[in-house]
């Protein structure tokens, strides 16, 4: 009886328990966080809430550990905290208020965590259209004037769930500086989603010549889900970029929103500013790469899962054809978007490339 | 349905699994396609393979950090085929010593790079895995104690929270572990395989024998504080979930468990591992621990109750620390973050190593 009468979970919660695990947990959230989180939340409107509390553990132990000394510790408890915060308001624009204050904790766990890391961190601010987009740059240790890799965040990811991906690029020798562009983390409230993404992009790159720290003439840009057509996007127009990674990116997109999951197609109109899916839809057709890719000169490595089910396998295939310059394509056999489930099959792979194309010594 | 061992490994090693370095997707492909028990070896070497095969890739192109994360997975994977499949003695024998082959191959390739090192122990040797912090000289090391079913194979994540905060780590296989298991049956006085190890740490100049510290997972926590009691140039232990008095709860042990030890402990009947179960004790030893301790417990363990922890806690005459965790499960593997790093912690700064 009690089978039937319990009510069912929200289906926004069983896709996010059934699609989002391998993420969460190669991202940094511990595995009974993401099962008893998640086992948890009946309601999507719970979401926020009850990772947002678990979060909380985690930038409690970070004071705990800062307050006995433990800096190291601290700034893992306290990047454990940003991750979660994360992922309460990733794509909780149902409710602005609720993603803003998670938001905000984010942000502040994440910076708390940076120079208490290994190799530490600082937050830059990047100028921009009269204002700032924010940034988290790292660099390797024992490397002077390393080679850098702008990191592009895509539709729901932001600098905070970065660390996991930054580390393989330190730990061989490439600085990192994963930003938050229009439309993305901090820069969401200020600034839309910007398809000719080259505009920001151009800012950062810009604010690495600035950087006596960095070389300059050694820059990669590397994109994830949406930053994975920004990525390109941006090496097609801005020649200072020396290599590009491309995951699970779009090619061309349409005006339609079919097949979609709702929180993900809400998370795009309220991030593009747009009132409703119409106005959306002229967003969503700005994006393209067509006849742009083949303006793309520079080495280029591509990733796609065979099981993505947001963005069509064809689409690496499409970019990879139209580009001019050398290109590795990774398909992925089983792999789902950003291939999170089979993540050993190209997160060490493309870091290992990217190095070995921005003259790092092989390690 | 799969069958009740294979529902049992499903329901409560995932976070030991992941947390020790099985990719999750791993972990719910493989168990989702093993019916029976006995597939169980099998369907984990070949997902280890594919991790192998990555490795060797990766070194063939001169990638030797990548290879070195690919084989440490391959042998974490082969591991857990064979932890507790000692049902078919050949199976178990070929897993592991494919375990053995990847984590020795990556040994020099991770960062900070390991040594393989045999320990003369009874005639023969123990073999165990040393490695190093980075840049310092003559660092402590803290000597680490596998249980029934854990090997030196499987320490990666545990060996570089230690690493990372300047201590050294040599994690070995002693009687009735790992490669340690086919000379030698499990013995309750574990401090003959500690003393051996430590005579070892004395001839190696580059760590600092004055400041050795024990740790010891599951029976390993038994282990550990077991030698502590015994040797005096333990300066410092962490103790993971282990037995008080192992006999005690013998007959309430899961099966597979119970099996194991028989296996283990060269014991040819139940009756006689009863009697091997009954050594291993620290009834009127936890007394002679008189270093600092650091006791790890889970209040919702379901293999050893959490108060043997408290009973050692309670008998040991030096400094305790006492973690024990309301929601934590044997060895707290679901809540690692509530103790591993602390205990590294607290272990470094016994040693004067904590940085500013």
């Amino acid at each position: 009886m009690d089978a039937i009468v319990k009510a069912k979970k929200d289906p926004r919660v069983e896709a996010a328990i059934s699609h989002w695990a391998p993420r969460f947990v190669i991202n940094g959230v511990p595995l009974t966080d993401f099962q008893e989180v998640t086992a948890g939340c009946d309601r999507w409107e719970d979401w926020c809430t009850a990772w947002s509390a678990r979060a909380a553990i985690h930038e409690e132990l970070g004071n705990q550990a800062l307050k006995d000394g433990f800096k190291l510790s601290a700034g893992e408890h306290y990047t454990r905290a940003a991750v979660c915060y994360h992922f309460g308001k990733f794509l909780f624009v149902n409710d602005a208020r609720q993603m803003k204050q998670a938001h905000r904790k984010a942000v502040e766990c994440r910076n708390k965590a940076l120079p208490l890391l290994d190799p530490p961190g600082e937050r830059v601010a990047i100028p921009y259209e009269g204002k700032h987009l924010y940034g988290n740059l790292r660099k390797p240790k024992g490397v002077a004037r390393p080679p850098v890799v702008v990191m592009c965040m895509g539709l729901d990811s932001t600098k905070e769930e970065m660390d996991d991906y930054e580390n393989r690029f330190l730990e061989r020798g490439l600085a990192t500086l994963a930003f938050d562009g229009p439309g993305q983390g901090e820069a969401e409230y200020d600034f839309a989603i910007c398809p000719e993404y080259e505009k920001p992009v151009k800012a950062v790159v810009d604010f690495v010549e600035t950087r006596k720290d960095l070389d300059t003439g050694r820059l990669g840009v590397w994109g994830v889900s949406f930053g994975g057509y920004y990525a390109p996007r941006a090496a097609a127009f801005d020649k200072r970029i020396k290599a590009c990674v491309a995951l699970s990116g779009a090619y061309q997109r349409s005006a339609s929103f079919e097949g979609r999951p709702i929180i993900n197609v809400e998370a795009f109109r309220v991030r593009s500013k747009s009132a409703n899916l119409e106005e959306a839809g002229k967003v969503a057709l700005r994006v393209s790469l067509k006849g742009i890719a083949k303006n793309i000169t520079c080495p280029i490595y591509i990733v796609a899962g065979t099981q993505d089910r947001l963005t069509p396998v064809d689409a690496a295939r499409q970019l990879a054809a139209e580009v001019s310059g050398p290109c590795v394509l990774s398909i992925v056999e089983g792999g789902n978007h950003v291939v999170n489930n089979l993540w050993y099959r190209y997160r060490d792979q493309t870091a290992d490339w990217m190095a070995t194309q921005l003259g790092a010594p092989r390690k | 349905m799969p069958d009740a061992r294979v529902q049992s490994a499903i329901a409560h090693w995932a976070p030991r699994f992941v947390s020790n370095g099985v990719p999750l997707t791993d972990f719910e492909e493989v168990t989702a396609g093993v019916e029976r028990w006995e597939d169980w070896c099998r369907a984990w070497s070949a997902r280890a393979a594919v991790h192998e095969e990555l490795g060797r890739k990766a070194l063939a192109d001169g990638y030797k950090l990548s290879a070195g994360g690919h084989l440490t997975r391959a042998a974490v994977c082969y591991h857990f085929s064979k932890f507790v499949f000692v049902i078919d003695y050949e199976q178990m024998k070929g897993a592991h010593r494919k375990a053995v082959e990847c984590r020795n191959l990556a040994l020099p390739l991770i960062d900070p790079p390991g040594e393989r090192v045999t320990i003369p122990y009874e005639g023969k040797h123990l073999a165990g895995n040393l490695r190093k912090p980075a840049g310092a000289v003559k660092p402590p090391v803290v000597v680490m104690c596998m249980g029934l079913d854990s090997t030196k194979e499987e320490m990666d994540s545990n060996e570089n929270v230690f690493l990372a905060r300047g201590m050294a780590t040599l994690a070995f296989d002693g009687p009735g572990q790992g490669e340690g298991e086919y000379e030698f049956g499990i013995r309750g006085d574990y401090e003959v395989a500690v003393k051996a190890v430590l005579d070892y740490v004395a001839t190696r100049g580059d760590v600092d024998a004055a400041r050795v510290g024990l740790w010891g997972v599951s029976l390993g926590g038994y282990y550990a504080p077991r030698a502590a009691a015994f040797d005096k140039r333990v300066k410092a232990c962490i103790a993971l979930s282990g037995p008080f008095e192992w006999v005690e709860y013998f007959d309430k042990l899961p099966e597979l468990t119970r099996h194991t030890f028989q296996v283990r402990s060269r014991s040819r009947t139940l009756a006689e591992a009863r009697e091997r179960a009954a050594t291993l004790t620290l009834k009127n030893v936890a007394k002679n621990i008189t270093c600092p301790l650091f006791v790890v417990a889970g209040k919702q363990d379901g293999i050893v109750p959490w108060q043997e922890g408290e009973r050692l806690a309670a008998a040991a005459s030096g400094p305790v620390v006492r973690c024990f965790l309301e929601d934590g499960n044997h060895v707290a593997n679901n809540r690692a973050y509530r103790y591993r790093s602390q205990s590294a912690d607290w272990m470094a700064r016994q040693f004067g190593v904590t940085p500013e």
